[in-house]
């Protein structure tokens, strides 16, 4: 049955998404909801929230707030908040309630540029997608809003998109992928160590790294923009390999959309050649190998396995409880956006 | 702290290293003293204490309550205190997303299952179609059929007007098993009937009527027991109840519906008021309130107070010992305590407080939630402890509370525990619950085992 899941809990969602690239940039982060969608984004999708403060917070609906389309309520309490916080930006942060009442977020935004005098983002979240939506949609709105000064290039700068806790951790991994890219003097992380002032100046940067499909729209803005180049590719994501020789012919990847390809990319180069890649997350087409498969449903999952006679599956080990009989190799990469467990 | 890495982008973090506090800034959080908010009185409550009026801060000490679902007993894990529950999780993909968490414990694992709506779902509220159809294919799957099927909706159903009630008489009739609603809408979390208060009437709702026994007494209010020390038991066996039932204590559904024989229910929890009117109007089950306190003479008082209801007399005095043995061997360690008190904890932030500022400790700060019910402690925090200094968790400031100048030596609970990483920390939070002398007994006891936990207190240091 399609939206049924018996076995696995469900996935990081579009709201977590955007706002795991939003946290570190030092704005005021409204969670547009009654208060479960940012418990669970401080709770639990945000590992850096126990360590990391930042200012995240729950409109604070009430039902007859939902009901009346009370906007201008959320606008004041966000004014009251912004006057007794250190900010640079405001962002408001969608989920279902907004998206069943219909909020009009283009307003919304308006209103609190007006009230506040502070650059507003409002990211369109339902809490129906996933987190690579939001994002996506989250990078785009930031590089759009901020990066509009053309500052000369430098040489030595890398830009990286894409980088977040759902998928590489919270333990530093901009530290993991300057260590990949040894011959780069500087590298810029979005989200995770550059904060909006590397943002603003994202034109200084020679070229741009995406190592998730969920920054790709941001990198192809920014070359317009600016004309940076960008590269697709997943430094970091070699090191998730066994060091020592598997022996495997058949392999599926599960994971998102780039770290798969360059793993691919590495089996290959090990002389494993028929690999397939598959995701819950986005598949963009230019990014996809002929046989690679998008999976919706838990059952999308266990027949690929089923039929596909795999030998070795890299992925997340928690999809492991979906085909209790594979009796192949597992290699577990864990993906903090599926099984909330952290790299 | 360690060294920045020369490679990364210099322009990087608004933030410095991780475990660190947002710049330096002299910002400080919204505070009262208990003298001035009193004066303020209950009609005039500073908006920083009302949390409809304010951005919501989801700080770490404040996730159990302030979202439960994050941690403790929120609707999630109540919906399933029926023994042999499933829960169908009808929502957003965001709603269920930290069920994870609780669906990876032993007690809750194969009981968690999810039907994902879509945008569609969202506004033309199709999903509920699917739901019996749901329920028949989770009770395929799983090797025993369950006792009743609890679905859990949300916001999204609040706003669409769901009668959810209909849609599991049909999904009963197709799966030929009990099938009820349970309410998890935050949207409503401030009104008259909030989820926690709904979801002890659904998981009572099953019960069946049934004999009476005269020696047979419910304890309502929590989803797991009261300590086996607590008093209350002996208190009530020595009159001759001895068939006391709580709802963590069933071990089969059988068990559970024992719970329609009582001959009275205690209610030990505001929050079952409801779910205990129900048991009166559709059981004929009286009930008698009691509160958690930590004042030994109010104890004292309301166990006198049912004694009189129930026509039997308590001998109380060992216990009442027991309680102000443990005190004094606290203040013989620590004479010169200073206290911050949290809410998340078992007990009401004031009253224990109060408690605290009677038995002639210092309480320097309180975190707690004002409603008007807490000027019946205040009036008397006011009076005896004026300076102590009370904040809202919830209020956006308290991303900048600084506590290194409050001169708090300890903590109760764990957000003030939380605010006070460096002082010995009680956080009496277990599941397990305290009530009476024994709860004090308990709490002075753990007391006098966090000073010598090996912490050090902020004074101690050079």
């Amino acid at each position: 049955m399609k939206g049924l899941r018996l076995v696995l809990p469900p996935f990081a969602p579009d709201q977590s998404g955007a706002s795991s690239v939003l946290y570190e940039m030092g704005g005021l982060l409204v969670i547009c909801d009654a208060g479960g969608c940012a418990g669970n984004i401080c709770g639990f999708d945000e590992p850096r929230w126990f360590t990391q403060p930042s200012a995240i917070f729950s409109a604070g609906l009430r039902d007859m707030d939902a009901i009346l389309g009370r906007d201008d309520r959320l606008v004041e309490k966000l004014a009251q908040a912004a006057e007794k916080l250190d900010v640079a930006f405001a962002a408001v942060i969608g989920t279902p309630v907004p998206a069943v009442i219909g909020t009009d977020y283009r307003a919304l935004r308006r209103m609190i540029e007006k009230k506040t005098g502070l650059p507003t983002l409002a990211i369109e979240t339902t809490g129906v997608g996933l987190y690579d939506q939001g994002e996506e949609a989250a990078y785009l709105a930031l590089f759009q809003t901020f990066a509009r000064e053309t500052a000369p290039v430098d040489t030595g700068t890398v830009g990286v998109i894409g980088v977040t806790p759902m998928e590489f951790g919270a333990h530093h991994p901009q530290t993991r992928i300057a260590d990949a890219l040894r011959a780069e003097s500087s590298v810029c992380c979005y989200g995770m160590g550059a904060g909006i002032d590397a943002v603003r100046q994202a034109s200084r940067a020679k070229r741009n790294l995406v190592v998730a499909p969920a920054g790709l729209k941001a990198a192809q803005y920014l070359q317009r923009t600016f004309g940076t180049p960008y590269e697709v590719t997943d430094p970091s994501a070699p090191a998730l390999l066994p060091q020592t020789d598997f022996s495997a012919r058949r392999v599926l990847i599960v994971h998102q959309q780039v770290t798969a390809n360059t793993l691919r990319q590495e089996l290959i180069r090990r002389g494993i050649t028929d690999v397939t890649v598959a995701s819950f997350f986005m598949m963009k087409t230019e990014l996809s190998g002929p046989c690679d498969v998008h999976l919706a449903e838990e059952e999308d999952f266990i027949r690929l396995v089923n039929d596909g006679h795999f030998d070795c599956i890299i992925g997340d080990q928690v999809l492991q409880r979906l085909v209790p009989a594979f009796d192949g190799i597992w290699i577990d990469t864990p993906h903090f956006a599926i099984s909330g467990r952290l790299l | 702290m360690s060294r920045p890495d020369s490679r990364l982008c210099p322009a990087a973090s608004c933030f410095p290293e991780s475990g660190s506090s947002p710049r330096p800034t002299n910002r400080r959080a919204f505070s009262m003293t208990a003298e001035a908010l009193y004066a303020a009185g209950p009609d005039h409550i500073p908006a920083e204490f009302v949390s409809a009026s304010h951005l919501i801060y989801s700080s770490p000490a404040t996730l159990a309550f302030n979202s439960p679902g994050a941690e403790g007993f929120g609707v999630k894990r109540a919906g399933l205190a029926v023994p042999g529950s499933v829960m169908l999780l009808v929502s957003p993909g965001c709603c269920g997303r930290n069920t994870a968490l609780i669906g990876a414990m032993e007690a809750y694992r194969d009981r968690f299952f999810y039907l994902l709506m879509d945008e569609t779902d969202i506004v033309t509220g199709r999903h509920l179609e699917k739901i019996p159809d749901a329920v028949c294919e989770v009770c395929r799957f799983l090797d025993t059929r369950p006792s009743v099927v609890m679905i859990c909706i949300t916001c999204v159903d609040a706003l669409l007007g769901t009668d959810m009630e209909r849609v599991c008489r049909k999904a009963e009739e197709r799966a030929g098993l009990p099938v009820r609603p349970c309410y998890m809408y935050a949207l409503t979390r401030e009104g008259r009937r909030p989820p926690m208060v709904h979801v002890r009437q659904s998981i009572y709702s099953l019960l069946e009527p049934a004999r009476k026994h005269a020696d047979a007494v419910n304890l309502l209010g929590q989803f797991s027991p009261y300590a086996d020390s607590t008093e209350l038991y002996s208190l009530l066996r020595s009159i001759g109840i001895h068939r006391i039932r709580e709802i963590a204590r069933c071990r089969t559904y059988e068990e559970y519906q024992e719970m329609a024989q009582a001959n009275v229910n205690l209610v030990l929890n505001p929050e079952v008021r409801f779910a205990a009117a129900d048991f009166e109007k559709r059981l004929r089950i009286p009930s008698i309130e009691l509160r958690r306190m930590y004042q030994p003479d109010k104890i004292r008082n309301q166990y006198a107070a049912l004694g009189s209801i129930l026509g039997a007399s308590f001998s109380q005095d060992a216990y009442e010992e027991a309680a102000r043995t443990s005190i004094a061997r606290f203040r013989s360690l620590c004479p010169d305590a200073a206290f911050a008190v949290g809410e998340w904890m078992n007990g009401d932030a004031f009253e224990l407080s109060l408690a605290l500022v009677r038995e002639g400790f210092s309480v320097k700060e309180i975190f707690g939630t004002v409603t008007s019910e807490s000027f019946f402690y205040l009036k008397h925090l006011a009076r005896l402890s004026p300076q102590t200094e009370i904040f809202s968790n919830l209020e956006p400031s308290m991303l900048y509370y600084d506590g290194r100048d409050s001169g708090v030596t300890i903590t109760i609970g764990r957000d003030a525990a939380f605010h006070h990483p460096d002082c010995p920390a009680v956080p009496w939070n277990d599941e397990i619950q305290p009530f009476g002398y024994d709860g004090v007994r308990r709490l002075f006891d753990a007391l006098c085992a966090a000073l010598s936990g090996g912490k050090t207190t902020r004074r101690d240091q050079p």
